[in-house]
């Protein structure tokens, strides 16, 4: 263990270098923090000179803020959807293809591509399959399955669905590497013991596979969540947000409001709001999760 | 009934067989029925790749067909475009990601390297203190980084967009990939070169370092694809006046075409191509990198 090691002597450049990259972190992360916190208590707006300390007043406005209000349940509802989407299918989808031959590996070798595109291509190329006159109507028209173009991404319900579609399309991606890397640690005499007793497929899956890959689900489940709490890119290029905001992402909402409307202080509110909920929710699912796989 | 329970029970023998028996494919209808799923799945990228050879007509009259006859005219399009936003771009983001690993790598590993040296209390803190890096949402850190870069009188420019990369989250991400692989480095090493002479520094560039090659492809291989997708902090960071990387162009010249697919799929295809051959060139060692910490 290299941790054992105690320093012998002062060790100046080292300690140089290590403390240049503290403080790049602290001034990058910890200071921006520090900065949105104070921020949130003041009016600052670039178009007027001063900005002055409001208290709480922000806090206060976001409490009847319907946008946000609607962003927030938009975030939430589309975070827990699609993270359990996402597993359940990567899940699924990892079972299907832990297979060694080498079709089995190609198909796994694909599986992950949606994880290596932008958020932006990803969005483009959705709202080309989505469109009024795109693939997937016309997929749907040809089977017969539907007698008239749905227009995806056109109203406020269908267009929610289609962005959890897509960010649960490409996170499954991700989903199915790590839980296919997490089925192969699992001993295979522990399925033939099983097949002995008499165990069925889904006592298998129930009993050995899904306790067994628990670590993967941990990391798994943890990301996706991450991933949509954060959710951006994708959005900005499928839907900028619409139709009516309908689309529009707690972090999309922060942005538009700096970006867009100048509303710093308020912005910032928002933006801490945001951070207390992302760590709030990460802190305890990853708690949950760890004592679950103590647990299984 | 409970005789045959109790039957089924008394003989154990003819329960694997039938087990067997009862399985709902055979190897050959898994294949069918992988094969048939992972192409359902990477549709949207095979749009992508077929379109980009096809013309305006061809996509429109037949978007799931393979290119026949397939041109070459949209990528040409695309890259003699007179403003030479994809050339631009992707050198812009060659550049960025370039210089931002020449930076993080050394200052993720030296950092790790330190807090080995350094009391376990204190490295528990900074390690949680840097997670934390990796759970907030870019959104929230925005418009004080930018503040920031203006305060260093660097808004709007390369050398503010690639230090504010370099402080942020993906510091955190290398500093966890580095600390995580220091603990299996045994210590006597580094015990050994101390004995000798050799600075920490010496030390850790002569010794240490090599050691960690294994880490530093991952965080290599990870950072550059984060990097180069980025959307959200070159949009901001960079602004539309200072050029673009190749996801900022790529929305530029999508608002643009928004319903010149032709060119569109060109675009898209250039933009994608870098990070999905540099995918398929070290899938391995991305996958390895992805699934540490999956398995226990």
């Amino acid at each position: 263990m290299l941790t054992r090691v105690r320093p012998r002597r002062g060790d100046p450049g080292l300690t140089a270098f290590a403390l240049l990259a503290l403080g790049l972190y602290v001034l990058f992360i910890i200071v921006p923090v520090v900065m949105s916190g104070w921020k949130s208590l003041t009016d600052e707006n670039p178009i007027m000179a001063q900005s002055h300390f409001i208290g709480f007043a922000n806090y206060t406005q976001m409490t009847h803020d319907d946008a946000l209000a609607a962003s927030l349940s938009f975030t939430l509802v589309m975070a827990g959807a699609v993270t359990i989407i996402a597993n359940a299918a990567g899940i699924g989808f990892a079972i299907l293809l832990n297979k060694t031959s080498l079709s089995f590996r190609m198909m796994r070798t694909v599986a992950f591509l949606p994880q290596v595109l932008s958020g932006v291509i990803v969005g483009f190329v959705w709202r080309y399959i989505l469109a009024q006159d795109g693939i997937l109507n016309h997929v749907l028209l040809a089977l017969r399955i539907i007698g008239t173009p749905i227009s995806w991404l056109g109203s406020p319900h269908l267009a929610m669905f289609s962005v959890g579609l897509v960010a649960a399309w490409v996170l499954t991606g991700f989903t199915t590497v790590v839980h296919l890397a997490a089925l192969q640690s699992i001993p295979v005499e522990l399925y033939q013991a099983a097949t002995v007793d008499g165990a069925g497929r889904w006592q298998q899956f129930r009993r050995i596979t899904f306790p067994m890959i628990a670590p993967g689900t941990t990391i798994s489940v943890t990301i996706s969540l991450i991933t949509m709490l954060k959710l951006y890119d994708i959005i900005a290029a499928l839907t900028g947000g619409g139709p009516a905001y309908a689309t529009q992402s707690t972090a999309l909402y922060i942005i538009n409001l700096a970006f867009t409307d100048d509303r710093f202080g308020y912005a910032s509110a928002v933006a801490m709001l945001l951070l207390a909920i992302s760590a709030v929710i990460g802190l305890s699912v990853t708690t949950l999760l760890r004592r679950r796989e103590v647990d299984l | 009934m409970t005789t045959l329970t109790s039957q089924r029970r008394s003989a154990p023998p003819t329960a694997a067989p039938v087990a067997r028996r009862r399985r709902p494919w055979t190897s050959r209808g898994r294949l069918v029925a992988a094969a048939l799923l992972t192409l359902a799945f990477v549709s949207p990228i095979y749009l992508t790749i077929v379109n980009a050879f096809k013309t305006q007509d061809q996509i429109i009259q037949n978007p799931e067909a393979p290119p026949a006859p397939p041109t070459l005219r949209n990528l040409s399009d695309a890259l003699s475009r007179p403003d030479h936003i994809v050339q631009i771009g992707l050198g812009n983001s060659a550049l960025t990601v370039v210089a931002s690993l020449v930076l993080i790598i050394p200052l993720g590993a030296v950092f790790s390297f330190w807090l080995t040296r350094r009391s376990a209390l204190f490295r528990r803190i900074v390690l949680a203190v840097f997670a934390a890096g990796l759970m907030i949402p870019p959104a929230v850190v925005l418009l004080p980084t930018i503040k920031i870069l203006t305060f260093l009188h660097l808004d709007h420019s390369y050398p503010g967009l690639i230090l504010a990369n370099v402080g942020g989250g993906y510091l955190s991400f290398a500093v966890f990939v580095y600390s995580g692989f220091l603990r299996s480095v045994p210590a006597e090493i580094v015990e050994a070169a101390a004995i000798d002479g050799a600075s920490p520094l010496r030390i850790w560039w002569k010794i240490v370092m090599p050691l960690l090659r294994p880490a530093t492809a991952t965080v290599a291989i990870f950072l550059s694809l984060w990097i180069w997708n980025d959307f959200m902090n070159p949009q901001f960071i960079l602004g539309p006046l200072h050029g673009q990387t190749i996801t900022t162009g790529l929305y530029l010249s999508l608002g643009q075409y928004s319903t010149n697919y032709a060119q569109l799929f060109g675009i898209m295809l250039l933009a994608a191509v870098i990070p999905v051959a540099g995918y398929l060139a070290v899938q391995k060692q991305f996958i390895a990198g992805l699934t540490t910490g999956s398995t226990k």
